[in-house]
């Protein structure tokens, strides 16, 4: 088939009634999600997966899609109305948003940012399709050492790019590569790491360990402090920036695009970065860069863009080379292995429907969120107003929920408490809990990786070097690493020219 | 940070030779066949390497910032309430059922976050679950306990 009847094929299937009612629960949802604290996309999707089990893997990836792309809309309205930002990639979003709310122009602020979405989703939607294939392609001649390589990159990127201590980001990697290998080995069939626990042999589920992590300890960490919020009262009006809006705007919204869409496609990228990296970008070539934090509306349009456009941008490695390059790309993985699809290169050759119906879904969730978003401010407003001592309870009922309807069982709901408590302390102690999720769903496919590729080179580990593509991508890694001791020495080199002197 | 990056720092290098030592157990096996414990023993290695980095980085640290005290919020009993009230609904849930250990669940929780009137508590208790049931059990197919009453 050609590309243009890949396309039309792709719009068939999303025009399948089911898949319409997932892709507008998918993007209703995630909106809703985006704009409340504490669920977060990926305890919104591990929820809502055990609920699609009877369902085709199409509509089921539809349906996170939609959740995904939902969450980037919605957590611009928190950031704007309330300076609280609903998801971390909307942190950046408060600076300029609430300041151009208090100065009376929340309406053009969302505005933008609902635009600024739509744009940046589409042009990553183009990028998708034209990347993906050819990507999906290429890596039919990559063997275990080049996946072995590429995962080591990306978990090594993740850790880079951490927010607090790459030292300690490293550490949760490694957490996560040993927690993903309980359960039984996958070469020999024997169990390790269960303890005598006959639950564990299918080693720690995914769904309650994210819930746990994300959606429970984040509670905790709220239920210590006031419950209490403000939100803001002023009327909404003008939500179509004027002309000036968009002129001051609109190339802020073609770097966000492409910057996210870039760092979308990074193993160990995502939205939250992009969003940072945008508006640090639009702050340099910014002609009057004193105006940022004072309600400049590339501020927003930038940084939202960035976070559309880089959602776009992770489906590629995961739907090309069967790599999540980040925590909500695992809950994808872990989604299509649920419904026995095997993520990697054939998955656009063997699934057609799944991947054209997925990007045409891509185009339709788009303009669904926008149609979606402008008129119905005024109802996400009123869902801000839903008071903490009600949403807490039921966010955690929905956690409970979600853990317990994967496989039925109790045991799940003590992993999910026993994970809120860990990501409640490892907040305490400054440790991120993404690097672990991506590693604890690379981990077992590393292990196989290197396992088979020692199994070819007969126990020789020069079999990653003298492959080309794998030597790149680890040397690219090593340097990474070794990036970190740069500010070290320069400190060192500081201190003994100062004694020298 | 200082103690709490020294204690945090003890407890993964506990960690790591905890698994260090299961890995050995389990077996290594050979470079050209590598056994189950291989990978977990790299990584524990790695892991308590990285530990006494951190462990040595933290105690060298000669400004000690004054730390935020674990219990930072002034709430935090609520945290301890609410977690054996999570305990218990996961322990009473297969043998009371769906129905009346969310009902006493949300109760508690409501209980916990607010001393609201009590008919109001019942009433929104009652509501969340019914309506989470219908839609949850009824309308997509989760499987929830009956327990001994038979609902």
């Amino acid at each position: 088939m050609g590309f243009f009847d890949n396309i039309l094929y792709g719009f068939q299937v999303t025009f399948q009634p089911i898949n319409l009612l997932f892709c507008a629960i998918g993007v209703l949802v995630g909106t809703l999600v985006g704009v409340l604290p504490g669920i977060g996309p990926a305890g919104a999707m591990a929820l809502l997966l055990p609920a699609t089990f009877k369902f085709s893997p199409t509509s089921t990836l539809i349906l996170l899609a939609g959740i995904y792309y939902g969450v980037q809309y919605g957590g611009s309205t928190t950031s704007i109305l309330v300076n609280i930002p609903g998801e971390a990639s909307s942190v950046i979003t408060c600076i300029d948003g609430y300041q151009m709310a208090r100065q009376g122009r929340a309406g053009p602020a969302l505005g933008i940012a609902a635009w600024g979405s739509f744009i940046a989703g589409t042009i990553a939607n183009v990028g998708l399709m034209f990347v993906a294939v050819p990507l999906a392609r290429a890596a039919l001649s990559f063997g275990p050492p080049e996946y072995f390589a590429l995962m080591c990159t990306g978990l090594i990127i993740v850790t880079y790019l951490a927010q607090g201590s790459i030292l300690k980001a490293l550490m949760m990697a490694l957490v996560g590569i040993i927690l993903g290998s309980i359960g039984l080995d996958v070469i020999t069939g024997l169990p390790r790491f269960t303890f005598g626990i006959n639950e564990l042999t299918d080693g720690v589920g995914i769904i309650p360990l994210v819930m746990g992590l994300f959606g429970i300890s984040e509670i905790f960490v709220n239920l210590e402090e006031s419950l209490e919020r403000e939100i803001f009262k002023a009327r909404i009006k003008n939500l179509w920036p004027s002309l000036k809006d968009w002129a001051q705007a609109k190339w802020a919204i073609i770097r966000g695009s492409i910057i996210g869409f870039l760092l979308g496609i990074l193993p160990g990228g995502g939205a939250v970065i992009a969003t940072f990296v945008a508006y640090a970008v639009e702050k340099k070539v910014a002609k009057e860069p004193e105006r940022f934090g004072k309600g400049a509306i590339e501020g927003v349009a930038g940084p939202e863009s960035a976070n559309n456009a880089a959602a776009g941008g992770s489906l590629i490695p995961l739907l090309s080379l069967g790599i999540p390059p980040n925590p909500i790309m695992a809950i994808f993985f872990s989604a299509l292995m649920i419904h026995g699809i095997q993520p990697g290169p054939l998955l656009i050759k063997q699934n057609p429907d799944l991947f054209w119906g997925l990007v045409a879904s891509l185009y339709m969730g788009n303009a669904l969120l926008l149609i979606l978003n402008l008129p119905l401010i005024g109802m996400w407003v009123k869902v801000l107003k839903i008071p903490y001592k009600l949403l807490f309870p039921l966010v955690l009922l929905f956690c409970l929920i979600g853990a317990y309807s994967l496989n039925n069982v109790t045991f799940d709901l003590y992993v999910m408490i026993f994970f809120g408590v860990v990501g409640w302390i490892m907040r305490k102690f400054g440790y991120e809990g993404a690097p672990l999720i991506l590693a604890y769903v690379l981990g077992p496919m590393l292990e196989n990786a290197l396992r088979q590729s020692l199994l070819i080179s007969q126990g020789s580990f020069m079999i990653f070097i003298t492959r080309p593509i794998s030597a790149i991508a680890l040397g690219f890694a090593f340097l990474m690493l070794l990036s970190n001791l740069f500010p070290y020495f320069k400190k060192q080199r500081e201190k003994y020219e100062e004694f020298k002197e | 940070m200082k103690a709490l990056d020294q204690t945090s720092s003890l407890f993964w290098l506990l960690v790591s030779l905890s698994v260090f030592i299961e890995s050995l157990r389990l077996g290594i096996g050979t470079l050209h066949n590598p056994g189950r414990g291989f990978l977990t023993l790299g990584a524990s290695g790695i892991l308590g390497i990285l530990s006494l980095i951190l462990f040595l980085r933290a105690s060298l640290k000669k400004e000690e910032v004054k730390a935020q005290p674990f219990f930072a919020g002034p709430l935090w009993k609520r945290i301890l309430l609410v977690l054996i009230v999570l305990i218990l609904y996961s322990r009473l849930m297969p043998v009371l059922g769906y129905l009346i250990s969310t009902f006493l669940l949300m109760t508690s929780l409501f209980f916990i976050l607010e001393r609201k009137k009590i008919v109001s508590v019942f009433v929104s208790s009652i509501l969340i679950t019914f309506v989470t049931y219908f839609v949850f059990s009824k309308w997509l197919n989760c499987q929830f306990p009956d327990g001994l009453f038979g609902f």
